[in-house]
């Protein structure tokens, strides 16, 4: 018994590994995508590895003014999105589940809100904006992921991750799973931060959310804040992928596919005014509501 | 001293009787204010005088008032911003550089002399050293609302964005601007003070390089100016041509706008379309005179280069394709509901405002003010083109927005009259001028609204004085009205539906 969650510990490493090696890339696809869709060339694929190499080698200037728990918030951010990682499912088949889906919801809550902390520690109010705008959508966003874990717990009768794996073979593309694949894409972009909620390549301080918390970072504690947003946004694909997206094809082509749509609704959308966004998310929960009755 | 100017009119008035004639004139905004300046007289034995230069739309000319102060006397005069808002940036500025105090000035701070500056220090009067160093300290204090709850942001004038230095303080009620104070002026050039002592062809080129959005209107702006003084009249090919290049100059910027009012919303598909419009007339602007902004073109008593035949068709056809390109583009806008969203009702100019801070250009049209010096002066061959002043009532985002787009179909059927203008008027494109002493004022109308120029050149054939007001001058003050009640993340949008120049006001 003890050898056997030990390698199914190792698989979930691996697993989480694996996410961490990819998030990077699929990031790179998204900013690809939208490049060539806006007739650019646009920056390679693997960019982003560059970037965070370029981050990884560059001291972190801290200011006087801040305490530990700005250092320490980056780090919890991206293990956190790491531990996440490790507790997707249906990608590697880890037989060890100690992934409950409302562990994994307050796992990543645990990193948003030392991020927030973080936020207000410099004392600048800039990121105190962002971290006032970051709580107000994330207050806005989390009922409709936990209507997204009720959809799926009520049609497999467990709140674990593993459990919860579209099963093809009693549902396939039934009304209530095609609402509640959209309705989760709705969440992903609100979540992580994506046009039309949060513009993530702007240089426009005043209208950003997380890239204004995040404003007084640089060096290695900037590359553990953008790996852990890469790493989520990834997370949240291959869930997307996994328990959601209800067409039969390895996990990892539906998060791709889920990257690609991003880029295309990043292309296509401008950043909405920022207290429209209630309106953007309360369309997601009333769409998980109408899954949970087609159900 | 009446009728000392070629086409306007002078009342010379004591300076504590200056706001009650300046009152008159104004006539409670019917001849609305042009711009204000000072200057030394001192080196011509008078003293320091203050210009109020007024706009007479109906007789197509200007009204000024000069009052005269004794250099030895108090420099005190009342102050006209109470009953003339937009006299308000004049006011400082001449306190910053003459130290003439308009008294009873609601917000006499300074406005272009920085912390950095010795207090007193009057760098416009004739005593102070047009070379040099100076270093010193003085108080600048930056308006800032207080109460509970409510916070500051800084912002700048350091920028995330590859952009000119200004600083902004919002002063914050949540994610409601309630106030916003500009501290602008950053990189104060002295380009008024250098120009002093050059004869006008040396100073040409400064006066084309004040701004790269807008050399042509500029140096217009000055060589009329010039050409007023010396009684020369611009041959009739010459004016063609430079009317032609203030219209390419026109569509060329309010494309790069119309292109960057998206980028305040990351609507990416209009930014790269206007990117790569711009980088076209850009292009053509290159090809007719060897310069991306159109330098080196206007010249003092015409033009420096003609524009054949095949470079008009040239012309023709970059400008038919950008047509097809900016109706592109407003289908575009029109079709993305997300984006209507965001610029209708967000950063309104009501019309009184406009007319109150005498606000020019697109800003000015844009909240219903019809305000445009193509139509107002005669200048060029302005008034022999058919073209409307088009104006929008909202006054907000979408207003300027679509203020551009009209202006630009405007502006595509003049370039095409121009052409036809060009073919029948073969010869003429320049003729010697010989500088003579006077002073006058040139106008023409930029993308941004109309540049003011005034120039006093001295017996010796060198300027004496020159003063440049710039479209983004008047403008800039409404800006910070417009953002009052919007939330912050509005700004960006809001800024760049002004797009309003730094390198102008730093002159």
């Amino acid at each position: 018994m003890g050898g056997f969650v030990l390698t199914s510990i190792g698989t979930n490493l691996l697993q989480g590994l694996l996410l961490l090696l990819l998030a990077p890339l699929f990031s790179g696809i998204i900013s690809k995508v939208k490049a060539r869709m806006q007739k650019r060339q646009g920056a390679s694929v693997f960019q982003e590895y560059f970037d965070l190499w370029k981050w990884w080698r560059k001291p972190s200037i801290l200011t006087p003014y801040t305490s530990k728990v700005f250092v320490l918030a980056p780090i919890v951010y991206f293990v956190t999105a790491f531990m996440a990682a490790m507790m997707v499912p249906g990608l590697l088949k880890t037989g060890f589940s100690y992934g409950d889906a409302f562990i994994f919801v307050y796992i990543m809550a645990l990193g948003r809100f030392f991020l927030t902390l973080s936020s207000l520690d410099a004392a600048t109010s800039f990121s105190g904006m962002g971290g006032s705008r970051e709580i107000y959508i994330s207050v806005l966003v989390e009922p409709a992921v936990m209507l997204a874990i009720l959809v799926n717990s009520l049609r497999y009768g467990s709140t674990t991750l593993a459990n919860m794996v579209i099963d093809y073979s009693s549902i396939y593309f039934t009304v209530s799973a095609v609402i509640t694949a959209f309705a989760f894409f709705l969440v992903i972009v609100a979540e992580n931060g994506r046009l039309p909620v949060d513009n993530p390549d702007t240089h426009l301080e005043l209208t950003m959310i997380e890239e204004c918390m995040t404003l007084e970072y640089s060096g290695r504690l900037l590359t553990f804040i953008h790996l852990g947003t890469m790493l989520k946004l990834m997370v949240f694909l291959v869930l997307f992928g996994a328990l959601y997206l209800p067409v039969d094809i390895p996990v990892l082509l539906k998060a791709l596919m889920g990257a690609v749509l991003i880029g295309v609704i990043e292309t296509l959308n401008n950043k909405m005014r920022l207290f429209k966004v209630r309106l953007f998310l309360s369309a997601a929960v009333l769409l998980m509501a109408v899954a949970i009755i087609a159900q | 001293m009446e009728g000392r100017f070629h086409d306007s009119r002078m009342i010379v008035a004591k300076p504590e009787e200056l706001r009650g004639r300046a009152n008159i004139i104004h006539d409670g905004g019917r001849r609305p204010l042009t711009a204000m300046f000072g200057r030394d007289e001192t080196n011509n034995g008078g003293g320091y005088d203050i210009y109020v230069v007024f706009e007479d739309i109906e007789k197509h000319t200007f009204v000024t008032v000069k009052a005269i102060f004794d250099p030895d006397g108090e420099l005190t005069y009342p102050s006209l911003t109470r009953i003339i808002p937009g006299a308000g940036w004049y006011e400082r500025e001449i306190n910053d550089m003459f130290g003439i105090v308009p008294q009873g000035h609601p917000d006499l701070r300074p406005l272009v002399l920085h912390e950095s500056f010795p207090g007193d220090y009057y760098p416009l009067r004739k005593n102070v050293n047009k070379t040099g160093q100076v270093r010193g300290e003085r108080e600048f204090p930056i308006a800032v609302a207080k109460g509970e709850g409510l916070f500051q942001v800084p912002v700048g004038p350091i920028h995330a964005g590859i952009i000119e230095p200004g600083h902004f303080r919002f002063s914050q009620a949540g994610e409601s601007m309630l106030q916003l104070d500009a501290k602008l002026f950053f990189t104060h050039r002295g380009i008024e003070k250098a120009m002093e002592g050059l004869t006008p062809q040396e100073a040409l080129p400064i006066a084309e390089r004040v701004c790269g959005a807008c050399s042509i209107a500029n140096t217009w702006g000055f060589c009329q100016a010039v050409e007023k003084i010396s009684g020369i009249q611009v041959p009739k090919r010459a004016e063609i041509i430079r009317t032609l290049l203030s219209e390419i100059e026109r569509v060329t910027n309010h494309v790069g706008d119309i292109g960057n009012i998206p980028a305040g919303v990351g609507f990416q598909p209009a930014i790269s379309l206007g990117a790569r419009l711009k980088e076209h007339l850009m292009r053509l602007q290159e090809h007719i005179t060897g310069n991306r902004f159109l330098r080196g073109m206007i010249i003092l008593g015409g033009v420096s280069m003609d524009i054949p035949p095949d470079l008009s068709d040239d012309i023709l056809s970059v400008i038919a394709e950008t047509e097809n390109g900016v109706n592109d583009m407003e289908v575009l806008f029109v079709q993305q509901e997300n984006f209507q969203n965001r610029i209708r009702t967000t950063g309104t100019v009501r019309p009184q405002t406009a007319r109150d801070l005498a606000m020019v250009g697109v800003g000015a049209r844009a909240s219903g003010y019809a305000h445009d010096s193509r139509r107002d002066f005669d200048y060029g061959v302005y008034s022999s083109l058919s073209f409307a002043v088009r104006t929008q009532s909202g006054g907000d985002v979408a207003a300027r927005l679509k203020q551009r787009f009209d202006e630009l179909k405007e502006s595509f059927s003049m370039i095409r009259q121009l052409i036809v203008m060009l073919k029948q008027e073969k010869t003429g494109l320049m003729i010697h001028v010989e500088f003579k002493a006077g002073e006058a004022y040139g106008i023409s109308e930029s993308a941004r609204g109309s540049n003011f120029w005034y120039v006093a050149v001295d017996e010796a054939g060198t300027i004496d004085r020159v003063f440049i007001r710039s479209a983004s001058y008047p403008n800039w003050p409404a800006l910070t009205i417009a953002v009052q009640g919007d939330i912050i993340p509005d700004f960006p949008l809001i800024n760049k539906s002004f797009e309003l120049c730094y390198a102008c006001i730093d002159r």
